[in-house]
């Protein structure tokens, strides 16, 4: 098996990193090697030490220094000088040329010491603006007019393309099933290979890709108002390509499910297999000392200064409630992280909230609250809420995802970014022990009947088998 | 049934109340005008917005999103921003100049001490070994740290290690040679650990230094001790100038293959300055350390001014329609901060040089023209390598300094050396020559020397 991550296993923390530590470890008698995508301006080392069965293979570090393949006397290809206005086509319109796209990635495989010459040359430049002028007219009745590109617009988008065209140079082990992580810049080498020597590929989607992504331009629009055209169109592009090529696509949550179908994904190729847990036997009763407990980096998405908020307005109600927030800041967002503390110091919460950093001891740290709060606008199915069931404490958390169906029974949702409907359902539980043990013990008896590690482990097994069995046949 | 349809059926509402499908959509409407400032984009961006920020279900949302985006609107511009240029490297500015100078004129005032107490060879012959090695290690360094706005961090990081490196490699083997080889190592490190001392801002502290290595040298102590203390001391503070930045282990410094092809391109251009016989450094006292004055300065201010080139191509080629992206003009500004910088570079050596002609008779018979020229050229051809090397344009840049070196050593043993400099001179300017139209063919298209040339490396 060849495991594609990006910007995950094993370099990060996190949900993603976990699950896939889970099953390389889990399916002990297959072997894996996983190749790693980074965003490669600095040096990241490995959090977790991959299992026995598993070879990490040398990093693909985007927007690095790293130099592209070279030849002193590099072979001019006969189509040479089209390739950028070729990857253009094939991820920047709403619909793309997937084939022109699969063409022109297995071109970059076979011939990459031509990717930077030619993306260098005058000639490739040109027709990528003149491609570019033409397709920003096209229309398509689910897009607005594109928007006007300046030159700098069109250099980054330029510049990114050839970021696509060195990682699909970079050569791909033998094996029997491509296993890709995200609809993104993972998805890359894997279209490549099954394109070459037609190995199937498994996609997981932990969070949707195209979703996160428009986040993100949503999000940087808002402090950049002329921002964010070609990151999310980009996103779309691959993801497009990504579930084109895939044989199958696991969604950790019907929630995913319903934008992979809503992005034209042939249902028949949609097997949801939920994250999984190892939960403990015993059941623990919640302390009852109204502490509240949140798990998740400091990040955007994870919406931490909603939680700042329902925990001012839960202090207010209840003077002796207590927050702890367990998580690092996202790499890249130490500015979010430093926003959040200035929050903190401004609400004057003090000893109220506290950050706690990161743990080791997830599974301590849950037991040591009497519920779990999450606030994050995007998720698609959060091990942490799985954690915080395994541990038999209620949940309070934001509708979004794959969350509601997940924590049924086990806690409440309110929509995101409501701290009021937020604050009230955790002053609830806080208030009644009672319903709040209840809860905890109907997640408990729900974690070990639907989502167990076993249970997911063995979902991928038989899934994996199959598609082998496939290749064989 | 939707998930949050059994969600209130089972838990009690703590969802919104139920509206109308009208009212929904305005509401929706409103957040999306809320969360965008603007009309969404299309059904995704719509879709993302309601599903985070009104916890609707993603096919509802899509629902909703594919009424609100609308499809006929006004095209919007997709302005870059661009984020501030980080200039705090230039704040040191002027530190790093005086200590330019003060570094040249000690060089010259140590000629006449150095060549009376060790002999009149001793000195020359180690500035014709220690100057190219001073000037790769300078161009590697700065290619893989010093240029970099995060460098010191980095070479913070792997500062002790690369000292090591590049005494063991390229200084202490210069012990080895009777005479002139200790002056030599001990020249080495005075002159590249002056760059990262200026580099960290304590330019003022590194004159400072020369300016009492002189004033020793003046005073006839013996020139070993003198230098010997200045590299000592020099390294020194190099380890603190650089221990005292917080090391980054997260950060990647400048690719090694690069920095090893800038170290040749910056040895070439060292062997180019000293492969000239007629210039006889440390053999004429004064005359070549002076004269190099001028063309120092003006290389200097043009290659300051050129640092704006990432900052202000991109600031300049904001708003600039894809049509105008490829077009050939004179005024873009990548050419007009190219143009800027040889301005500055010409004009600074042009008037400095007469100045240092007209006291010729103070600085010891400094009056020749051509050694003026030939320095003059000479700074050209830097600017102008190391901006070829900023493209990393490393062939053609190996190639003008290897073809400039190859008429100067043709010049020397074909001509003889009745001009002095001459034979530098002609190995500059065929340098230049070979340099310049590669440079003009890719300034004079703003939008390409940005798509092509600095954004793919």
């Amino acid at each position: 098996m060849l495991l594609i991550t990006e910007g995950t296993y094993p370099y990060a923390v996190g949900g993603v990193s976990s699950w896939c530590h889970a099953v390389l470890t889990g399916l002990s008698e297959t072997d894996w090697d996983v190749l790693p995508i980074l965003a490669g301006r600095k040096h990241q080392r490995p959090t977790v030490k991959p299992p026995p069965n598993t070879r990490l293979l040398p990093s693909i570090d985007l927007w690095s220094e790293g130099h592209a393949p070279r030849r002193l006397h590099a072979r001019r290809t006969t189509d040479h000088g089209l390739l950028p206005a070729q990857l253009l086509r094939g991820l920047m319109p709403w619909e793309g040329d997937l084939a022109g796209l699969t063409a022109a990635l297995v071109r970059c495989r076979r011939n990459p010491e031509s990717i930077r010459p030619e993306f260098r040359g005058r000639e490739s430049w040109e027709r990528f603006v003149a491609e570019l002028e033409q397709l920003l007219m096209d229309s398509h009745r689910d897009s607005a007019p594109a928007p006007i590109y300046d030159a700098i617009e069109a250099a980054r988008l330029y510049q990114a393309l050839y970021w696509v065209a060195r990682t699909a140079a970079v050569p791909t082990p033998p094996c029997d099933v491509l296993h890709v992580t995200a609809a993104g810049w993972s998805g890359i080498p894997a279209i490549i290979h099954k394109a070459l020597y037609g190995t199937p590929i498994l996609l997981t989607e932990h969070g949707v890709y195209v979703r996160e992504a428009y986040l993100a331009s949503v999000r940087e629009a808002a402090a950049r108002p002329g921002h964010g055209h070609i990151s999310p169109r980009l996103a779309l592009g691959m993801t497009r390509a990504v579930y084109a090529a895939a044989d199958v696509i696991a969604p950790v949550t019907e929630a995913n499910a319903e934008w992979e179908r809503g992005l034209g994904v042939d249902p028949a190729k949609i097997r949801v297999i939920p994250n999984g847990i190892d939960p403990p036997k015993e059941y623990t009763a919640p302390p009852n000392i109204k502490k509240v407990i949140g798990m998740g980096r400091l990040d955007p998405l994870k919406d931490v200064q909603t939680m700042l908020l329902v925990a001012d307005e839960v202090t207010r109600r209840l003077p002796d409630a207590r927050f702890d927030c367990y998580g690092p800041p996202t790499l890249g967002q130490e500015m979010y992280a430093d926003a959040c503390s200035v929050m903190h110091r401004q609400l004057g919460l003090g000893d109220r909230f506290r950050f706690m950093g990161g743990t080791r001891d997830p599974y301590g740290a849950i037991r040591s609250g009497d519920l779990v709060l999450m606030t994050s606008i995007s998720e698609a199915m959060p091990m942490t809420l799985l954690e915080a069931m395994g541990q038999a404490r209620p949940i309070v958390a934001t509708s979004v995802g794959g969350v509601p169906s997940v924590i049924r029974g086990c806690g409440l949702v309110a929509p995101p970014g409501d701290i009021h409907e937020l604050a009230t359902a955790v002053v609830t539980l806080l208030s009644n022990p009672a319903l709040a043990a209840r809860l905890g013990r109907r997640g408990y008896e729900r974690v070990h009947r639907k989502y167990t590690l076993a249970r997911c482990l063995g979902a991928y097994d038989e899934l994996i088998r199959e598609l082998a069995g496939t290749v064989a046949a | 049934m939707s998930s949050s349809d059994v969600h209130t059926s089972e838990l009690g509402n703590l969802s919104p109340a139920e509206t109308s499908p009208a009212s929904d959509d305005l509401y929706a409407e409103a957040v999306l005008d809320a969360r965008l400032g603007r009309e969404a984009r299309d059904v995704l961006e719509a879709t993302v917005v309601l599903e985070a920020w009104t916890g609707r279900p993603a096919k509802r949302a899509m629902g909703h999103a594919r009424r609100l985006v609308s499809l006929d609107g006004p095209t919007p511009r997709a302005m870059s921003d661009l984020d501030p240029f980080d200039d705090s490297s230039q704040h040191s500015v002027v530190a790093e100049g005086v200590a330019l100078v003060l570094l040249i004129l000690s060089v010259a005032a140590w000629a006449s001490p150095i060549s009376k107490q060790l002999g009149p060879d001793v000195l020359s012959n180690a500035i014709r070994v220690a100057l190219p090695i001073a000037v790769a290690l300078q161009w590697g360094l700065r290619s893989r740290y010093l240029s970099r706005p995060e460098g010191l961090e980095c070479l913070a990081r792997d500062g002790v290690p690369v000292l090591l490196w590049c005494l063991l490699l390229f200084d202490l083997p210069l012990l080895l040679f009777h005479g002139w080889g200790p002056v030599a190592a001990m020249l080495v490190p005075v002159w590249v650990g002056g760059t990262v001392i200026t580099m960290r801002g304590w330019g003022l502290l590194y004159a400072a230094i020369l300016v009492v290595g002189t004033v020793a040298m003046e005073r006839a102590v013996d020139p070993y001790i003198v230098l010997g203390s200045l590299a000592g001391i020099t390294l020194l503070i190099c380890l603190a100038a650089v221990g005292s930045v917080s090391a980054r282990t997260d950060l990647r410094a400048g690719s090694l293959q690069r920095a090893v092809l800038a170290g040749l391109i910056g040895g070439l251009i060292g062997i180019l300055l000293v492969a000239d016989p007629s210039l006889g450094w440390g053999v004429h006292g004064l005359h070549p350390a002076v004269a190099l004055l001028p063309s120092a300065i003006g290389s200097f201010w043009g290659g300051y001014y050129l640092w704006n080139f990432y900052d202000a191509v991109p600031r300049g080629l904001r708003g600039v329609p894809l049509r105008g992206a490829s077009r050939i003009a004179l005024s873009d500004p990548a050419m007009s901060i190219f143009v800027g910088g040889i301005a500055r570079l010409l004009g600074a050596t042009i008037v400095l040089s007469g100045i240092v002609i007209g006291i010729g008779h103070w600085t010891h018979g400094t009056d020749a023209a051509s050694v003026f020229v030939a320095f003059g050229l000479v700074g050209l051809l830097c600017l102008l390598v190391g901006l070829l090397e900023a493209f990393s344009l490393y062939r053609a840049a190996l190639i003008a300094t290897g073809a400039g070196l190859a008429t100067e050593l043709a010049w020397r043993s074909a001509m003889h050396p009745t001009v002095p400099g001459g034979a530098l001179a002609a190995g500059a300017a065929v340098a230049v020559m070979i340099s310049l139209p590669v440079l003009l063919i890719r300034l004079a298209r703003s939008g390409g020397v940005l798509a092509t040339t600095l954004w793919i490396q």
